[in-house]
């Protein structure tokens, strides 16, 4: 039941990539939803189901978008399973260390897949890749990360002192 | 009390006034009566107030409501005023090219930088195959790389691993139009020698490769790159059509020879 749910809000997160959040860019840039839940479920429920969520939202985006079907299912997958083995290492409890480990790893997602890429001859330069994709939607997926977590933190505080 | 009654009614049966007594007794009262009636007028002005204000109150929470609905409806008019001109527009291209055409809907976008598409509601068993050109009012889209049963992905002109023929309208100086990370375009492969092409010149597609038809508005001149004793230089453009904004689309199911560029918009 548990892991349906995490499915759920997995695909939901793809569908939402798809429509809402790809017409709410900053310019060109926009944030890696699957990705960001990946990271917050992985981080939640372990490195399998990290991998498992990476794996389902990737492959939901190698279909709908477009590209070569398996290389984000295997890019986020490995993301989420990494991000769930650091859990418990690394002060990864600590909010302050989540946001800058979801933007390292976004970079690390993106240079993984421009990696895996390269085997099929993607034809775009790295270092316009770097500064045009990478790195700002890095950048944003910290930021919406730190809302996620700020938004955890407050219901987390309402569920306490409703409690009380 | 009653003699006393029956006193002063006699006194003013005879003739005699109530006197200094009547004065007194009116100086004492006519304060209390002012008092009496004034507090009366305030007690009915504030009952009355206070019905008003229920009535206001009511009449507001109504007219709120009421509002509410106007604006939403204003919004939805806004919007399908928007899109009867979209589609208008797509409407009359569509009547107007010589050329078989498939209306489609977008309902998924691929914006990330890596990849991008667009995704519409029209696929294999609306006659839509691979490499269909994708067109709007304002020129060319892209062109199907995906297709499924009841969707087909496009790959937008942006996309970096998208390349185009194309020509520059003025000059007829060749090259091909590439994608690029950062969402625009770029002319290559134009030759140096008497390419002069410029800032603002429109490129269009040169139908050589017989996939896309001829003459469709790809992109306007931004500027030029020139790469000093380079045998190429490459022009930056920016895209014909808005990717960003486009909700339908024509997709191109039959071929043609004929240019097509009378058709579209020249003048930016």
């Amino acid at each position: 039941m548990w892991r349906l749910l995490l499915l759920l809000v997995t695909v939901g997160g793809g569908v939402l990539q798809s429509t809402v959040v790809a017409v709410a860019g900053v310019g060109v840039v926009t944030p890696d939803v699957p990705l960001i839940l990946t990271v917050l479920i992985a981080l939640r429920h372990g490195p399998e189901s990290g991998c498992l969520a990476g794996f389902v939202a990737g492959l939901l985006q190698d279909v709908t978008g477009g590209g070569l079907v398996g290389v984000q299912a295997l890019t986020k997958g490995l993301a989420g399973f990494a991000m769930g083995l650091s859990v418990g290492r690394f002060w990864v409890g600590n909010p302050l260390v989540q946001v800058p480990g979801l933007v390292l790893l976004s970079v690390a997602e993106g240079l993984g897949r421009f990696l895996l890429l390269q085997l099929f001859h993607y034809p775009a330069a790295f270092g316009d890749l770097m500064l045009h994709v990478i790195l700002p939607q890095a950048l944003y997926n910290g930021l919406i990360g730190t809302l996620c977590i700020l938004a955890e933190a407050g219901f987390e505080l309402m569920r306490r002192r409703t409690w009380i | 009390m009653v003699l006393v009654s029956l006193v002063l009614l006699t006194v003013q049966t005879r003739g005699g006034g109530t006197g200094r007594a009547g004065e007194l007794v009116a100086i004492a009262v006519t304060p209390v009566q002012s008092l009496l009636v004034r507090i009366n007028r305030g007690a009915v002005g504030f009952w009355a107030n206070y019905l008003d204000w229920k009535s206001v109150r009511r009449e507001n929470t109504v007219l709120h409501g009421e509002n509410e609905r106007l604006r939403v409806q204003a919004m939805q008019v806004g919007e399908t005023h928007e899109e009867n001109a979209r589609l208008r527009r797509l409407l009359t291209l569509r009547d107007r090219l010589p050329l078989a055409t498939v209306a489609g809907e977008v309902i998924g976008r691929e914006a990330g930088g890596w990849v991008r598409s667009l995704t519409v509601n029209r696929g294999r068993g609306d006659g839509i195959g691979q490499q269909t050109p994708v067109i709007v009012p304002d020129g060319l889209v892209g062109r199907v790389v995906q297709v499924h049963r009841g969707a087909a992905v496009i790959q937008l002109l942006n996309d970096p691993a998208s390349t185009v023929g194309a020509v520059a309208q003025r000059t007829r100086t060749a090259g091909l139009v590439e994608g690029d990370a950062g969402g625009t375009l770029r002319f290559k492969f134009m030759a140096r020698d008497g390419a002069s092409v410029a800032p603002g010149d429109l490129v269009v597609t040169s139908g050589l490769g017989t996939l896309f038809p001829k003459g469709l508005p790809v992109g306007r001149v931004l500027r030029i790159e020139d790469k000093g004793s380079a045998l190429f230089h490459f022009a930056v453009l920016t895209p014909a059509v808005d990717f960003s904004r486009v909700e339908e689309v024509l997709l191109v199911t039959g071929q043609t020879t004929q240019d097509v560029a009378g058709l579209f918009p020249t003048d930016g």
